[in-house]
């Protein structure tokens, strides 16, 4: 049952930031909403979290209507891009502040915020940092504190915005990783917001592409990504080249969409379905390479092969090799899909 | 390493260019402009014997003199600190019609001539003034309803130095509060509700903290400037000795009788107190920033 989000729309002056969202988010998984900036991501995440109110609309929290229930009340753990931390609190101070807010009633004893704290410490690796201030930590251990804090009061929901925003590329896979292995012991229902298409496949279990306030699709990370719903998808899941098909493929006129991992180089056409092309450029990325092609009638392909598939064209003209498409997807003008078969 | 050694030496001088020429004019400039007036001062007032020295600043008139002075300028800066704070929020916090006209008038203070306010004050609060006048007929009303013999009066009293340098203390607080609070980072209050903190908590715990070294500068300058007062409060205040009279005025009178000693005298012990009230309150700052950043 989780988040059910009916019929949301939100406008900012003449900006429409979101139009009529219907989403249902999962109890016990982690969703992420990516999209493109402006896609309308951050405010879904912040009308959830009850930091901005629908202008229309009604969001319920495991059954119960939440709509008008303010932020503190919705029981929801939020961590911001930049972290949000109370500067002038120790790391200790920070993650018990949730318990120690709380009416007398409900407050813990002193020792057992202690424990708890501590507990969440260790959990976030961040043991022995306890009297530091937020000043003196790392990127990376800022934002563990802001996870530590959130999960301190036992949130129903954990929503991240763009968490790893701010760190640099190492941590944020470090980050992510651990995320996704703390969640998958937790098992708090968690959104998390992104624009980057590789965090989301690799991180979540459900992916929810928004853009212009829209959702475009939503499913698990290998349905949008072997079945996207729309050219959009196709292109903000990964790179992608982008053709006009030729009259005998779709009589209506229609796009080949080819993946550049989709390509092959050979220096011989042996199927005799090549293309020819010409290397214009190549960028070593590791064990693959881009390499920018160019055919005869001047139309520019991007391929990204393996390494060894690379050297193997060593002793090869890079100006008169073949590329050999593996597999495509062509799109109708009516919004139908069809493989491209060679 | 040798050649390390002499890199490193060279690694430890600033990166930016000019440091040298611009602590030299900054030096030069408060030397000229601020210690050396004030160090004459000093000088000045060594004509007079310790003794001598001792005998005027502890003389009765003097002593009442700083009473009045430190009292009012302490009690108007207290009150300048928590209405400046809300003006602050004010114009921090919202968006209304006339903000900028609002924004505009808290600097009038700072370049109306002092004279010009006392005067328009006095004006306001004496007996037959708009203000003054009602509180009169209250405290008539007061007076007989509880047969007590309280005096509302503001005018000619302390209560109207306190008033004088509540106008002109004002800025300071609003001026070095408001953008401080412009600067508070709005997703640490919604990280703190989203925690469950209601507003009382959010303020007490996340607002108050960042913005007390704010408030403290501003009460410093409000207070170092309100000792310093002297335009206003002469016409504002019955300038009483013992009761009413501050010691700015007090010195202005030393020196009407050409005992340029005695003013010295007790410009110096004016000097002494501002100056650790304002390294007092300079300590209380750094403890207050050291919280955040240690």
């Amino acid at each position: 049952m989780g988040i059910e989000i009916s019929q949301v729309s939100k406008r900012f002056g003449d900006f429409l930031a979101l139009d009529g969202i219907d989403l249902n988010i999962p109890n016990g998984e982690l969703t992420a909403l990516l999209g493109p900036s402006g896609s309308g991501k951050t405010t879904l995440l912040r009308i959830i979290a009850g930091l901005d109110t629908p202008d229309t609309g009604s969001i319920r929290f495991f059954g119960e209507d939440a709509t008008r229930k303010r932020a503190r009340d919705r029981k929801v753990g939020f961590v911001f891009q930049h972290y949000a931390l109370f500067k002038h609190m120790t790391i200790f101070e920070n993650v018990a502040f949730g318990l120690r807010v709380r009416p007398r009633a409900l407050r813990p004893e002193k020792a057992t915020i202690r424990e708890k704290v501590e507990k969440l410490l260790d959990m976030v690796q961040l043991r022995g940092m306890a009297r530091r201030f937020p000043s003196e930590l790392s990127g990376g251990q800022k934002q563990r504190v802001a996870l530590a804090r959130a999960l301190a009061v036992e949130p129903k929901v954990l929503l991240l915005d763009e968490p790893f925003g701010a760190l640099d590329a190492r941590v944020r896979q470090e980050l992510r990783r651990w995320l996704r292995y703390l969640h998958d012991e937790i098992h708090i229902t968690s959104v998390f917001v992104t624009h980057d298409q590789e965090e989301a496949l690799e991180v979540a279990d459900r992916i929810v592409i928004l853009n212009k306030g829209k959702i475009e699709q939503s499913g698990t990370p290998e349905d949008v990504y072997d079945n996207p719903a729309n050219p959009f998808v196709y292109g903000f899941l990964g790179n992608v080249n982008l053709f006009h098909a030729r009259k005998e493929l779709t009589p209506n006129g229609g796009e080949i969409f080819i993946r550049p991992h989709d390509i092959s180089l050979s220096a011989r056409d042996d199927s005799g379905k090549g293309i020819p092309v010409r290397v214009t450029t190549h960028r070593i990325l590791g064990n693959r390479v881009r390499v920018e092609l160019e055919t005869r009638e001047g139309e520019n392909i991007e391929a990204n092969i393996e390494r060894k598939d690379w050297n193997a064209l060593q002793d090869a003209d890079l100006s008169a090799l073949y590329c050999q498409i593996l597999q495509g997807k062509i799109h109708a003008p009516d919004n139908t899909w069809s493989n491209y078969v060679i | 390493m040798p050649a390390g050694k002499k890199f490193h030496f060279r690694q430890n001088r600033s990166q930016l260019p000019g440091f040298g020429l611009s602590l030299g004019l900054s030096v030069a400039y408060l030397s000229l402009l601020i210690l050396l007036p004030l160090a004459s001062l000093i000088l000045f007032s060594m004509n007079l014997s310790w003794r001598e020295f001792w005998t005027v600043v502890t003389d009765r008139r003097v002593l009442a003199a700083f009473r009045v002075s430190f009292g009012s300028t302490f009690l108007a800066a207290t009150i300048d600190l928590f209405f400046g704070f809300v003006i602050a929020w004010v114009l921090a916090r919202y968006q209304f019609f006339g903000k900028r006209l609002v924004d505009a008038v808290i600097d009038l203070p700072f370049a109306i001539p002092t004279a010009v306010t006392g005067i328009a004050l006095a004006t306001l609060f004496s007996g037959k003034g708009l203000v003054g006048g009602q509180l009169e007929a209250f405290a008539h009303w007061f007076n007989t309803a509880f047969s007590t013999q309280l005096s509302f009066n503001i005018a000619f009293s302390q209560a109207g130095i306190v008033v004088a340098l509540m106008f002109i203390g004002m800025p300071f607080i609003v001026r070095t509060v408001q953008p401080v609070l412009e600067e508070l980072d709005k997703e640490v209050e919604e990280a703190a509700s989203s925690l469950g903190a209601d507003f009382r908590h959010i303020f007490l715990r996340v607002i108050f903290p960042g913005i007390l070294p704010a408030l403290l500068t501003g009460f410093a300058l409000a207070f170092a400037r309100g000792l310093g007062e002297y335009g206003s409060v002469i016409f504002i205040s019955s300038n009483a000795p013992y009761e009413t009279e501050i010691v700015p005025l007090l010195i202005v009178m030393r020196l009407g009788e050409f005992n340029y000693e005695g003013a010295s005298a007790i410009g110096v012990a004016m000097l002494a107190c501002s100056f650790l009230l304002l390294l007092a309150i300079n300590f209380l700052q750094t403890l207050a920033r050291n919280r955040r950043s240690a």
